[in-house]
């Protein structure tokens, strides 16, 4: 009963994971009061950083900050997201205890992904916001650290970081993961287990 | 008892006075408040309209915000404005082209805005030079001088009016009657003509001539008919000549006639114009006798009448526009000059003598009904044109008029014997008009037009898309064309040209080819070269060639300026020209600027410790 339901969790994941190749990954949204009705965004997808570049980079002199004009993680990031996505393909065809460990190591895998990019992502940001360019010619705007997720004031600025489709596609990947992860765990519990609890079971899986 | 009395009708005598004076200033306040709050737009927000204002001996046409009253724009047409780089400099191509068409000033009076279905679409708006017979087109996307045309066979190129419903032509009348011939020696009567433009090309497609002084221009709303005043039937050359006849016409040119006219080959043609002779067309050209000198021509909204105005007779001639037979002549005051209208059905007429805006219903002074005169409203002073919203179109707005006067006098603080032009709002919704508002103006706004904002506004472009002229980001240079000429190809942006340092030698021509490769709105930058008369502005995305002499040996700091960043004063960059015989290299100038410490007997403030 639940086999087909864990096998569609993984797969999803697997579909998230991949969409999540060819999405905007995080986005960054400026506003400030002389950029009324037109706020600057940024979208990082795994080609790239995209948007209103041009215009941020004119501006971003002027306080020395030194947004990275390339991201050399992104090299590695699409053999990453692809990799991620076959072995979550993969584990939805597990069977058994190799298939139940299999699809364990998978879950923690993407999970571990995600933990470790959000480091990363965030270790940036901090980068960003602290080594600027001693000689910039504007004074006043103070060191800054953008939060992963949320506004930050940078001078006249307010920055809005946030995940876009594709960040959105792989959190939603990691809980269809776990969730499958979870299901093949309780598949193996001994027999003589009663339909309703299966099906509580089921119910507090789903609700997770 | 007596003293007690009197004290009693004291008091009571204030108490009367002072329940007057409340009384009548209370709704004096209120008066004032409305108005006020009529005309208020708050900080951030947009006017309902957009007014176009000619800019008369300015040459330019004003783009003012109704109902604030507010000066958004000037849009220069026929006059350089060096504060947008607009025709100033010597080698500048619109400067050339104004100056083979007629020089560098105009007159302009009448604002025409393109028409579909007609009503205003927000594409063109057409204005006139009258002093030198040009026609100019702005496009409204970005609200600049597109073309020039230089109009032949005419001169005093006075009322201009876009055929409706669909703007076949813009309408263009000669004022200034000229010999038929050219010829200055010529002594027979002068006449003029009436040139058809075709509004895409701005070329003059044909022209019919009529006798006498051609005025103000209207079209009739089925394109049948172009309408035009004409004074001085006698074709005098002076003033008392022009007087002598108890009337003179409201010429009606039949358009479908004129062009199979034209394709017939009847055009007689002259500066590669084919003139059309109305005795050699019947039917061509319907004279309909008006009171002497009359001025203003307009169609009613709905297309069935034409209003003459009497200007020196205190009636409107109401004309059937089909028929064109005259079918009342109201009396509505003295000096009337123009019409607008409403619509429920009310004319709204000019008076320049009794300095009044007079309102009339049109099918009671077509039935004769004594109380025609619905109302009047004084103005300040001596008005010219006024304007009703859409009161030229098939669909009026029946909110607001502007009178457009000739004389301030003591309307706004003195500014020397020069005063300003005066401008009043007035709210025209109720049965009552009410004058809400007054707005000085610069030189001299004859007519105006209104365009709903949100019409016009979501035509416009902010950013200019980069042309195949463009110099892009990375292609920056000086290219050294030959022995005295060199081409810059510079960009700037926030807060830099590149290139910063141009070094030529004295003798040499230089040539400017500059693009401003911002890509957000209001971003413009100047270029001012001190000692080369050379001061331009450019909107993001424009790209603009200028040839410049290098002048005499020096430094010159080209600098932005439109106040553009925090480092707008750091905007700059050199011109160094060189003496032709200097001995010195680009490379040794380039590292003198390495060179440390200060001007030998020059303390430095900046020194670093």
């Amino acid at each position: 009963m639940s086999a087909p339901v864990a096998r569609g969790l993984f797969l999803g994941a697997a579909a998230l994971t991949a969409a999540a190749l060819v999405l905007p990954l995080w986005g960054f949204l400026m506003t400030a009061p002389q950029y009324p009705d037109e706020s600057l965004s940024l979208r990082v997808t795994t080609s790239g950083i995209t948007g209103d570049v041009k215009e941020i980079a004119t501006l971003q002199k002027y306080a020395g900050i030194r947004f990275p004009d390339s991201l050399p993680e992104l090299r590695w990031l699409r053999p990453a997201l692809g990799g991620l996505a076959a072995i979550l393909f993969a584990a939805g065809f597990g069977r058994g205890r190799a298939g139940r460990v299999f699809g364990v190591a998978v879950a923690v895998a993407l999970a571990g992904f995600l933990l470790g990019s959000a480091v990363l992502v965030q270790v940036r940001l901090h980068a960003v916001g602290h080594d600027r360019d001693p000689n910039a010619p504007l004074r006043g705007v103070k060191d800054f650290t953008p939060p992963l997720v949320g506004p930050k004031k940078v001078g006249n600025f307010t920055v809005w970081s946030y995940p876009h489709a594709g960040g959105v596609a792989l959190g939603a990947a990691g809980v269809l993961a776990a969730a499958g992860a979870r299901r093949r765990r309780r598949r193996g519990t001994p027999a003589g287990q009663t339909a309703a609890t299966q099906a509580e079971g089921r119910t507090w899986h789903l609700s997770a | 008892m007596r003293h007690r009395s009197s004290v009693i009708a004291l008091v009571s005598v204030l108490g009367t006075v002072a329940v007057m004076r409340s009384v009548a200033c209370a709704p004096a306040r209120s008066g004032r408040a409305a108005a006020a709050e009529a005309v208020y737009v708050a900080p951030g927000e947009w006017d309902k309209y957009y007014g176009f204002l000619s800019g008369g001996q300015s040459g330019s046409v004003f783009v003012v915000g109704i109902p604030s009253g507010r000066l958004i724009r000037e849009i220069p047409v026929f006059e350089p404005r060096a504060a947008y780089g607009y025709a100033v400099h010597e080698n500048d191509a619109r400067r050339q082209e104004l100056k083979a068409t007629g020089g560098t000033w105009g007159d302009t009076h009448h604002p025409a805005p393109s028409e579909k279905d007609g009503v205003y679409d927000g594409r063109y708006l057409w204005i006139n030079d009258l002093a030198n017979a040009r026609l100019g087109r702005i496009r409204l996307d970005v609200f600049e001088t597109d073309r020039i045309l230089k109009i032949p066979n005419l001169q005093g190129a006075h009322g201009i009016a876009v055929v409706s419903p669909d703007t076949k032509y813009i309408v263009v009348n000669g004022e200034f009657e000229q010999p038929t011939d050219g010829m200055a020696t010529n002594p027979a009567p002068y006449t003029s003509v009436v040139a058809f433009v075709d509004p895409e090309a701005m070329e003059v497609r044909f022209q019919v001539r009529v006798n006498g002084n051609i005025d103000i221009a209207d079209s009739s709303k089925d394109g049948r008919y172009a309408f035009s005043t004409v004074y001085n039937l006698e074709q005098g050359k002076d003033m008392e000549s022009m007087m002598v006849l108890d009337r003179d016409a409201v010429a009606a040119i039949d358009i479908p006639l004129a062009e199979k006219a034209v394709a017939e080959g009847k055009g007689h043609v002259r500066n590669g114009v084919p003139i059309l002779e109305p005795d050699e067309v019947p039917g061509l050209l319907t004279l309909v006798p008006v009171p002497k000198n009359p001025h203003g021509i307009n169609a009613t909204p709905d297309g069935r009448y034409v209003v003459a105005s009497g200007k020196l007779s205190p009636t409107v001639s109401i004309i059937d526009a089909k028929t064109l037979k005259i079918l009342a002549e109201p009396e509505v005051g003295l000096g009337p000059l123009h019409t607008t209208f409403d619509d429920r059905g009310n004319a709204y007429t000019s008076l320049f003598i009794d300095s009044q805006v007079v309102k009339w219903n049109i099918e009671k002074a077509l039935a004769g009904a004594p109380d025609y005169i619905v109302d009047r409203v004084d103005v300040h002073y001596n008005i010219g044109h006024l304007q009703a919203v859409g009161g030229e179109t098939m669909r009026p707005a029946g909110d607001y008029l502007l009178a457009l006067n000739k004389l301030s006098k003591d309307q706004y603080l003195p500014v020397g014997p020069d005063m300003p032009e005066s401008q009043e709002l007035i709210d025209i919704s109720g049965e009552k008009m009410k004058v809400i508002a007054s707005f000085p103006t610069p030189p001299e706004p004859h007519d105006a037009v209104f365009i709903a904002a949100d019409v016009l506004s979501p035509k416009v472009k902010q950013v200019f898309d980069l042309g195949k002229d463009a110099v892009a980001s990375g292609q920056e240079g000086i290219v050294r064309t030959g022995p005295r000429s060199v081409t810059v190809n510079m960009t700037m942006i926030r807060s830099a040209y590149k290139p910063e340092t141009i070094e030529v030698r004295e003798g040499d021509r230089i040539t400017f080819r500059m693009t401003n490769v911002e890509t957000i709105r209001d971003m413009t930058h100047g270029f001012a070269l001190p000692d080369h008369d050379l001061n331009v502005a450019l909107p993001p995305g424009y790209t603009k060639t200028i040839e410049v002499g290098a002048g005499k040996p020096g430094v010159y700091w080209f600098y932005c300026t439109n106040f553009c960043s925090a480092l707008h004063l750091e905007m700059r960059g050199r011109l160094v020209v060189q003496p032709r015989d200097s001995k010195v290299e680009v490379a040794d100038w380039k590292s003198a600027s390495n060179v440390s410490g200060a001007v030998a007997g020059v303390p430095s403030t900046g020194a670093q410790p």
